[in-house]
């Protein structure tokens, strides 16, 4: 355990990567084409990757160093970035393109690795949410990771850094993985490793003089046609259950009677 | 047209070998780091496969790097026009790093393979799991992990098997201990009866009237992602929804699951669906057959009561 036990002296550089996306939860289908109906849906950050951004300062308050927060897509939006540093990362670089609206994870690893070596080049740890809210792709770890040439370890539900060496504990189908890699390292986080923080009014208006920059395709050394995505979208649409939805209501007595035939009928033979 | 599918275990890349089948491909080969029984070669020629190609574990072993620079020197080899790799966990981090390594077009948990006008196209779950989206991959090898289920499988002639080992580096990351699961396995993707739980419960002790139906009736007990994660009181391996288990039961009880889009793709094959809520426009609603609408903690007891005298147990 000894190598691994928190050290003040790591002081890592952890660059946090965090995805805007629909609110999943508020979409509605569009009644007749199905598709989702995206330009009346809320925007927030990726749920996983607030717990990205929950871990690196975790980090940072054990360990010290910095927690740099990037966010690419076709149009960032500052407020919910200045979510991220309220919750303790020190600054936060953006890359808003139009052309990322179709990017695929081949193109948002490009667009993230383009702007880690711009805003970030010495970093020690990435952390990403395993997967985003609204693609589910789990790509963008692994991909950063094969592109800076580094190990990554995905699934984490529990981290802890060391002198240049990272332990992590990772849920995978036959049980948890406890597993350890050389720094720089990509992490992958999941819903389990931890609870974001809520900031308080302090924070939030603290993360207002914190340094927020916008990075342009020409600033980090792209081109739209870097951002062609491999992958293309042909088609969304809702899927659609067919369900008898009967709704019972009334008095519990009679609830229980006939939930209890319900089940019965619907049971198969019995035991 | 060639296919080359792999997985991290032999069934994966049995299951995997038959779903590739559909696709009518002159050739499939299949690549994998562990050893495979004889019952398992013949699996494995039953779906079609003519030749194994046995990648040494260590790359397993050393992380999905390894994994992926030693697949990506097959590919290379082999020239495939598709690669599917089935979506575990490995499988799935696998595939996003060999994709970025060969820059092929991927996509990750495809639960639909199909040839397309230009390529291939794949079908996954996008945005919390409601929604379909039809990828196309327009790239030689075109890449998928795929979530598919077992279809019929059938022993025939063992496929050759070749040994590969491309002497390559990579970043490796190292296992120090798996910890396994305390509890006994369960199946819930073979199971035909389920009792799901939610958050209508208030105290993991409650769980108590969900188990006494279920073993009264003979189900196996699931439930949804707050139970086994932010809560943990039940293993992870009963977690039914988009990142946990993909299920298909006669029957699935639903108790207190308000049916967030990410649980539903995880019980929408199922053939019935009764829900006991006490929210009567929880989305469950909507996607069950019979939606009760009720206190659990009043109509459970009740309803455990009622089934002990009418199936005389």
């Amino acid at each position: 355990m000894g190598t691994y036990r928190m050290m003040s002296r790591t002081m890592p550089d952890i660059v946090v990567c965090v995805k805007q996306t629909v609110d999943v939860y508020q979409l509605k289908p569009h009644p007749e084409t199905l598709a989702p109906q995206l330009s009346q849906a809320q925007w927030k950050n990726s749920d996983f990757d607030l717990n990205a951004v929950e871990e690196a300062v975790r980090i940072k308050e054990k360990s010290g160093g910095k927690v740099v927060v990037v966010s690419v897509g076709p149009e960032v939006k500052q407020l919910l970035v200045r979510e991220c540093l309220a919750m303790g990362a020190d600054e936060a670089y953006i890359l808003s393109d139009p052309s990322l609206a179709q990017a695929d994870g081949a193109a948002t690893a490009k667009a993230l690795a383009a702007v880690i070596k711009t805003a970030s080049p010495k970093w020690d740890i990435i952390l990403c949410g395993e997967a985003s809210l609204d693609q589910n792709a789990y790509q963008t770890g692994p991909r950063l990771a094969e592109i800076f040439n580094v190990p990554h370890v995905s699934y984490v539900n529990k981290l802890e850094v060391g002198d240049r060496v990272l332990k992590a504990w990772r849920a995978v189908e036959d049980g948890v993985e406890v597993v350890s890699c050389s720094l720089p390292a990509v992490v992958t986080v999941g819903l389990e490793i931890n609870t974001p923080r809520l900031p308080s009014l302090l924070m939030i208006r603290a993360a207002q003089k914190k340094p927020l920059k916008e990075l342009s395709l020409n600033d980090v050394g792209l081109t739209k046609d870097d951002l062609m995505p491999r992958a293309e979208t042909l088609e969304v649409k809702a899927l659609k259950t067919e369900r008898r939805r009967q709704v019972f209501e009334g008095k519990v007595e009679e609830l229980a009677e006939k939930l209890a035939e319900r089940i019965i009928a619907h049971m198969g033979g019995r035991r | 047209m060639k296919v080359l599918v792999a997985g991290e275990k032999p069934e994966q890349v049995i299951t995997t070998a038959n779903y590739a089948k559909s696709l009518n491909p002159a050739q499939v080969v299949a690549a994998a780091f562990k050893p495979f029984t004889e019952n398992e070669l013949a699996m494995l020629g039953g779906a079609g496969v003519e030749k194994l190609i046995h990648i040494p574990e260590k790359y397993l072993a050393s992380g999905a790097a390894a994994s992926a620079a030693a697949l990506a020197e097959l590919v290379k080899k082999l020239d495939p026009a598709l690669v599917l790799i089935y979506a575990s966990k490995k499988g799935v981090e696998i595939c996003g790093r060999l994709a970025q390594r060969l820059d092929a077009a991927y996509a990750s948990e495809a639960f639909a393979v199909e040839k397309g006008e230009k390529g291939f196209v794949a079908k996954r779950l996008v945005l919390g799991g409601g929604y379909v989206a039809t990828v196309s991959l327009n790239s030689k090898p075109a890449l998928a992990s795929v979530k598919v289920s077992a279809s019929e499988t059938s022993q025939g002639m063992k496929p050759a098997v070749e040994e590969f080992d491309p002497g390559i580096d990579a970043p490796a990351v190292e296992v120090l201990e798996t910890i396994k699961p305390e509890k006994t396995r369960v199946d819930l993707e073979k199971a035909s009866l389920i009792v799901s739980v939610g958050r209508g419960f208030k105290k993991k002790e409650d769980l108590s009237l969900a188990e006494e139906l279920a073993k009264l009736i003979g189900a196996e007990i699931g439930c949804s992602r707050p139970i086994s994660g932010d809560l943990k009181w039940l293993e992870e391996e009963r977690h039914i929804g988009l990142s946990g288990k993909r299920v298909r039961p006669n029957l699935y009880i639903a108790l207190g699951i308000s049916g967030q889009v990410q649980h539903l793709v995880g019980m929408r094959d199922s053939k019935t669906v009764i829900a006991v809520n006490i929210d009567p426009n929880a989305p469950m609603a909507t996607e069950s057959d019979y939606y009760f609408v009720a206190d659990l903690y009043k109509i459970l007891p009740l309803t455990i009561e009622i089934l002990k005298k009418k199936l005389g147990s």
